[in-house]
C-alpha cells in the first residue's frame, strides 16, 4: 500500500511515525520482507559527514554610518567576494588566509562564526557619492550579521572514487596522503547510510527537500554542480561512478559548530566537513527496496591519482564492504584502506534527525521539482586565443 | 630499560646542571629529543633515558626533589579528542596501526605502537593531532 507525504507528516504530528536509520532498515527488511517493512516504516534517515570543498556562505554585514560599498573584503585575513551589493559577500570554504595560508581559510571563518566567535572584518572601497566611506576595520559575530547562510553549490556526492597512488612519490591530495607504490587506498563515503546512495534515482530528493545541514533545518536548493545522472549504474540503478550532487542551503544562525568543521589537507588546501542528513519517506515498496541497500552491493572504482590527467586510470572495481574491511587485494598485493569521511559523525546525524522527526520538530517536504535523469557533464576545452 | 620522559623546568630550576647529575650520580644515558630551555625562563626537555630501572626511578625522584615536573611519555603524538571527528584520514598513513578505527568507526590511539614518523600530524584535516617535539 502506497503512502503519501501528507499521510506520513500526519503520523509524525501524532507521534506515531516509525523512523529508522538507513543502517537499521537493512535488518528490518531482512526480517519482515519488503512488503511488510514498507507498511511498518515511514521514514528512513540517511546522513554523511565528509569534506565538501564546494561550500561557502552568503553574508550581509549591515550598513555602517557613514556607509561603505565594500569592494575588497577580508574576514580574519581571508578574502571574501566583493562583487555583490554594498555589504553583501560570499566567502568560500577553500579560500586561504593571507597570513596563515591553507592552515586557516574560509571554512575556519565559517566555523568560527557558527561557534559564536568574533571575526575581524576589514574592507576598503574607492568611495562613491552614495557610499562615501573608504575603509572599515571592525569585529563581527554571527549575531551582528543580518543574514548568514550556507549556500553550498556541490555537496553529498552520490558515490565517489577511491584513491590509490602507483608512483614512487608520496602524493598529497584531497583524498588524503597517498603513499607511494600502492601503499594505501582512501575512500570517502557513508556507504549504505549515504543520502544519495539510498535514493539512487532521486525519487524523493529534489528541489525543496527539507534536510539536516550543520545542525539546522535546511533545504535542497538545486541540483549540485557537476550533476551527473548519466553516470554508470548497476542493474538496480545504483551509481558505480560519481553521480548526482546537491546544492544545499541552511541558516548558519541555527547551526551547531560541531557539525560544520574546517579541514586542512596538507599541500592541497582548506576544505570543510559538512554534516548533512536527509530523510527518505517510504512511499512505496520500490523506495523501501532502494534504502535497504548494503555496503556489499555498492561499488566504486579505485583510481590512480598519480596520473596527472582528468581521466585517471581505474585499477579495480570494489564494493564498500571490501573497502570497509580495512584491506583490499590488488594483483595479489594486500593494501590498507582508510576512510576520509566520518561514519561516526554520520551515524550521530542520522540519529539526531531521527530524534527531530520523532519529537515532531521536523516534517517532510515533498520536492517542488524533481531533478532530471540522464544529465551528463562536460569537460573544459582549452581553446587557443584567436581561433574562435 | 628505556623510558621517555618530558621534563618541565620552573624558573627556579633553570640554570642548575641537572643533566650532569643524571649521568654522574644515576648512571643514566639519555638522548635529548627536544629541548627548550633558557637560563631564567621556564622550559621543557624531552628525554629518552636508558639505564637500570632503579637508577631511572632514583633519577626521577631527584628531579622531582628539584621541583622539575616529570611526565612519562609513551608516544610523542597526542590526539585532541575534542578536535577529532574520527574521519580516519590519519589511519591511511599509520603503517603500524597505532591509529586505527574501532568497530564503531571511532579513532583509537595506541601510543605504545607508535614509531613516531609523525605523518599523521600532516594527515589530520582537523589538526587534532600534534607532536610534542
Amino acid at each position: 500500500m502506497a503512502k503519501t507525504y501528507q499521510e506520513i507528516n500526519e503520523k509524525i504530528a501524532k507521534g506515531e511515525a516509525i523512523i529508522v536509520t538507513a543502517e537499521e532498515v537493512i535488518d528490518i527488511v531482512k526480517e519482515r520482507g519488503i512488503k511488510e517493512a514498507t507498511e511498518y516504516v515511514d521514514v528512513v534517515t540517511t546522513a554523511t559527514f565528509g569534506p565538501m570543498c564546494s561550500s561557502g556562505a552568503f553574508i550581509n554585514f549591515g550598513h555602517s554610518d557613514p556607509p561603505i560599498r565594500m569592494a575588497e573584503i577580508q574576514l580574519n585575513q581571508v578574502e571574501a567576494y566583493g562583487g555583490l551589493a554594498a555589504v553583501d559577500t560570499y566567502i568560500g570554504a577553500t579560500q586561504p588566509s593571507k597570513d596563515k595560508g591553507e592552515e586557516y581559510g574560509g571554512a575556519h571563518v565559517i566555523h568560527d562564526l557558527i561557534a559564536g566567535k568574533a571575526v575581524h572584518l576589514e574592507a576598503t572601497s574607492p568611495g562613491t557619492d552614495c557610499y562615501p566611506r573608504k575603509s572599515i576595520d571592525t569585529w563581527v559575530t554571527l549575531d551582528d550579521l543580518n543574514e548568514a547562510y550556507l549556500y553550498n553549490p556541490r555537496n553529498v556526492y552520490q558515490n565517489y572514487n577511491a584513491a590509490i597512488n602507483t608512483s614512487s612519490q608520496r602524493l598529497y591530495t584531497y583524498m588524503g596522503i597517498l603513499q607511494p607504490n600502492m601503499g594505501n587506498v582512501t575512500y570517502s563515503t557513508a556507504g549504505e547510510l549515504s543520502p544519495l546512495l539510498n535514493d539512487p534515482l532521486l525519487k524523493t530528493i529534489g528541489m525543496g527537500t527539507r534536510i539536516f545541514i550543520g545542525g539546522a533545518q535546511g533545504y535542497v536548493s538545486w541540483m549540485g554542480t557537476q550533476f551527473n545522472t548519466a553516470c554508470s549504474r548497476d542493474e538496480k540503478g545504483y551509481p558505480t561512478t560519481p553521480g548526482a550532487t546537491l546544492a544545499l542551503i541552511g541558516d548558519m544562525k541555527a547551526m551547531d559548530s560541531k557539525y560544520i568543521r574546517s579541514a586542512v589537507y596538507e599541500k592541497y588546501g582548506t576544505s570543510m566537513f559538512v554534516g548533512v542528513g536527509i530523510p527518505i519517506p517510504i512511499l512505496n515498496e520500490e523506495i523501501m527496496g532502494f534504502v535497504s541497500i548494503e555496503n556489499k552491493d555498492l561499488y566504486t572504482n579505485i583510481i590512480d591519482y598519480s596520473v596527472p590527467k582528468n581521466d585517471k586510470p581505474i585499477l579495480k572495481k570494489v564494493s564498500y564492504a571490501e573497502l570497509r574491511s580495512g584491506i583490499i587485494d590488488i594483483n595479489g598485493k594486500e593494501i590498507k584502506t582508510a576512510p576520509m569521511s566520518s561514519l561516526k559523525m554520520a551515524r550521530e546525524i542520522a540519529a539526531e534527525l531521527n530524534y527531530w522527526i520523532k519529537k515532531g520538530d521536523f516534517f517532510l517536504q515533498e520536492p517542488i521539482i524533481n531533478f532530471p535523469m540522464g544529465n551528463s557533464i562536460k569537460g573544459l576545452n582549452n581553446v587557443k586565443r584567436g581561433l574562435r | 630499560m628505556i623510558k621517555k620522559i618530558l621534563l618541565s623546568f620552573p624558573q627556579v630550576a633553570t640554570g642548575k646542571p641537572m643533566a650532569m647529575e643524571l649521568i654522574k650520580t644515576y648512571h643514566l644515558d639519555f638522548n635529548i629529543l627536544k629541548a627548550s630551555i633558557d637560563d631564567n625562563i621556564k622550559g621543557t626537555l624531552l628525554l629518552e633515558v636508558n639505564g637500570e630501572e632503579d637508577d631511572i626511578k632514583a633519577g626521577i625522584i631527584f628531579l622531582r626533589e628539584n621541583r622539575i615536573g616529570v611526565k612519562d611519555i609513551q608516544s610523542i603524538i597526542e590526539v585532541d579528542e575534542k578536535k577529532c571527528v574520527s574521519c580516519g584520514a590519519c589511519t591511511a598513513v599509520c603503517v603500524v596501526n597505532a591509529l586505527e578505527m574501532d568497530e564503531n568507526w571511532e579513532l583509537i590511539h595506541h601510543p605504545d605502537k607508535c614509531l613516531e614518523c609523525m605523518l599523521c600530524v600532516k594527515a589530520c584535516p582537523t589538526r587534532a593531532i600534534h607532536a610534542l617535539i
